[in-house]
């Protein structure tokens, strides 16, 4: 056996090729780079603007965010004098690694998993709502009035949402009668969606992922308006660039679940697909770019709410219709077991 | 009463957002662009814009009603051969063309120029000499498509090629 051979084997054993390429780092990176530019664009044209163009014209300037990146790359950054040095270099870093490892714990298709486990898609939730603790820590060692408040806002509307999420998702396990994300999508197989079986389910999950990831109209914690950049004010350079990409690469994640557990995952898996246990993957991605741009559109459509609405929307409308969500499931359970 | 002041039904307010996310959908396939492509494409000026202004040095009667009217003070007699000439401080001016407009010999009239670029405040400055010369004429590096700005009732602004 050659060693080009030994490598390839290696890069494309579950264990490497997820959290290196996809649904890891590499694909990542060309997700964020794509769907920056498309909120842009799309924001743009509800406008009547062109949004980014003269970077590469002949595409429509797709590789803005690229020039954007090494900007921020080789740009200095600052940071200040009484902030606290360790958890303010450390936020951003553990920020964004805290909200790209769930990605791992998703599975590319039934062949190929990197956490073989029936607990998968617990393990994907609890690590996703690790992530907003760091936004509270770095809120805090910024030493800011805006940083500390975006911070708080932050945590209270992690409160708000964080439980719906919880009862949303556990009621599709319920349907579904299993925790493992490859046995979820392999009952989805013949088109029992599960936005079909609960559609209310689905809507909410969408919209809670939009409140956890700061779109429009539940950008409260950020609210450029009235605290300039909210938790991340001090930022700048890398440091930012991570700190923003974060949102981002938790939107891609969380679109991939909602893929995973609402849309199908990787059915249906079409003729070139299923030659290889790595290809389905391209249809989960697919779906969750679609999911990924109505989060994006949004940001062209909506104003912002108050933090006191967007918690009351998470303490009275998401809570409450997640609950009815889980009895919906269990209607659905009911009727499967008595017909 | 909500604090909006009107009190909806919950099916009102879920169609409301409906009605708001198809109005986007609508504005990002269907609606045109309006932007002008400025260095691509050049507006063609309607004849009276108020653009930068030339001075012709031949018809000045040195009255100095231009400098008296400039409300914003860009304009300034200096001392010439016998008689005074109008200069101009761009860096003041705020193009309301009274001075045009004032003159009793026609001495001052507009150009339609206003895209200029300079390399330093004193460039803005132009005193009787460089004022008669009239503003200078601006460059592009691609002849540029000469476009009429058009209402259009339905789509806003449309710039149509002349």
């Amino acid at each position: 056996m050659g060693w080009i051979e030994r490598i390839l084997r290696l890069l494309l054993s579950p264990q490497v090729f997820a959290p290196l390429i996809y649904p890891g780092i590499v694909t990542i990176l060309a997700v964020i780079i794509f769907m920056l530019w498309l909120e842009r664009k799309i924001a743009a044209k509800v406008q009547l603007r062109y949004g980014p163009l003269y970077v590469l014209k002949r595409l429509g300037g797709i590789i803005q965010l690229i020039a954007d990146l090494l900007r921020f790359l080789f740009a200095h950054p600052i940071i200040p004098e009484a902030v606290d040095k360790l958890a303010f270099v450390m936020g951003p870093i553990l920020l964004f690694a805290l909200v790209y490892l769930p990605a791992v714990a998703l599975p590319v298709s039934s062949g190929f998993v990197a956490i073989s486990s029936d607990l998968n898609l617990l393990l994907a939730l609890a690590l996703i709502v690790i992530g907003p603790i760091f936004v509270l820590i770095l809120g805090w060692a910024s030493n800011n009035k805006f940083s500390l408040i975006g911070g708080l806002r932050e945590g209270y509307l992690m409160m708000a949402y964080e439980m719906p999420l919880f009862i949303t998702v556990l009621s599709m396990a319920v349907v579904y009668n299993s925790f493992d994300l490859v046995e979820i999508v392999e009952r989805q197989a013949g088109g029992h969606w599960g936005v079909l079986l609960n559609p209310l389910a689905a809507v909410l999950f969408l919209l809670i992922a939009f409140m956890s990831t700061s779109r429009y109209p539940f950008e409260i914690a950020e609210a450029e308006s009235e605290l300039v950049m909210g938790p991340y004010t001090e930022y700048s350079g890398i440091l930012y660039g991570l700190t923003m990409g974060a949102s981002y690469v938790k939107l891609y994640v969380l679109s991939l679940l909602f893929t995973e557990v609402f849309l199908g995952g990787w059915y249906p898996t079409i003729w070139p697909l299923n030659t290889h246990p790595i290809l389905p993957g391209l249809v989960v991605l697919g779906k969750a770019l679609v999911v990924m741009s109505i989060g994006v559109f949004l940001r062209a459509v909506y104003p912002r709410y108050r933090i006191d609405q967007g918690l009351k929307i998470g303490w009275h409308v998401f809570f409450s219709l997640s609950i009815a969500s889980l009895l919906i499931s269990l209607g659905v359970v009911g009727i499967r077991v008595l017909g | 009463m909500s604090a909006m002041g009107r009190k909806r039904s919950v099916v009102g307010r879920i169609r409301d957002h409906l009605e708001a996310m198809a109005t986007g959908a609508k504005y990002l396939l269907f609606r045109p662009r309006m932007t002008l492509m400025y260095p691509d494409e050049v507006q063609e000026l309607p004849p009276g814009y108020r653009g930068m202004i030339r001075f012709i040095r031949e018809e000045c009667i040195s009255c100095g009603m231009c400098a008296r009217i400039c409300p914003a003070d860009a304009i300034k007699m200096y001392e010439g051969d016998e008689k005074k000439y109008p200069g101009i401080n761009y860096m003041r001016c705020v193009f309301c063309g009274f001075c045009v407009d004032i003159c009793p010999s026609a001495a001052l009239e507009f150009a339609p120029v206003h895209d200029v670029a300079c390399y330093g405040l004193q460039e803005h400055i132009y005193r009787p000499d460089d004022f008669s010369r009239g503003p200078p004429s601006v460059r592009f590096k691609k002849k540029p498509e000469k476009v009429r700005a058009e209402i259009d009732e339905r789509r806003g602004i449309v710039y149509e090629p002349t």
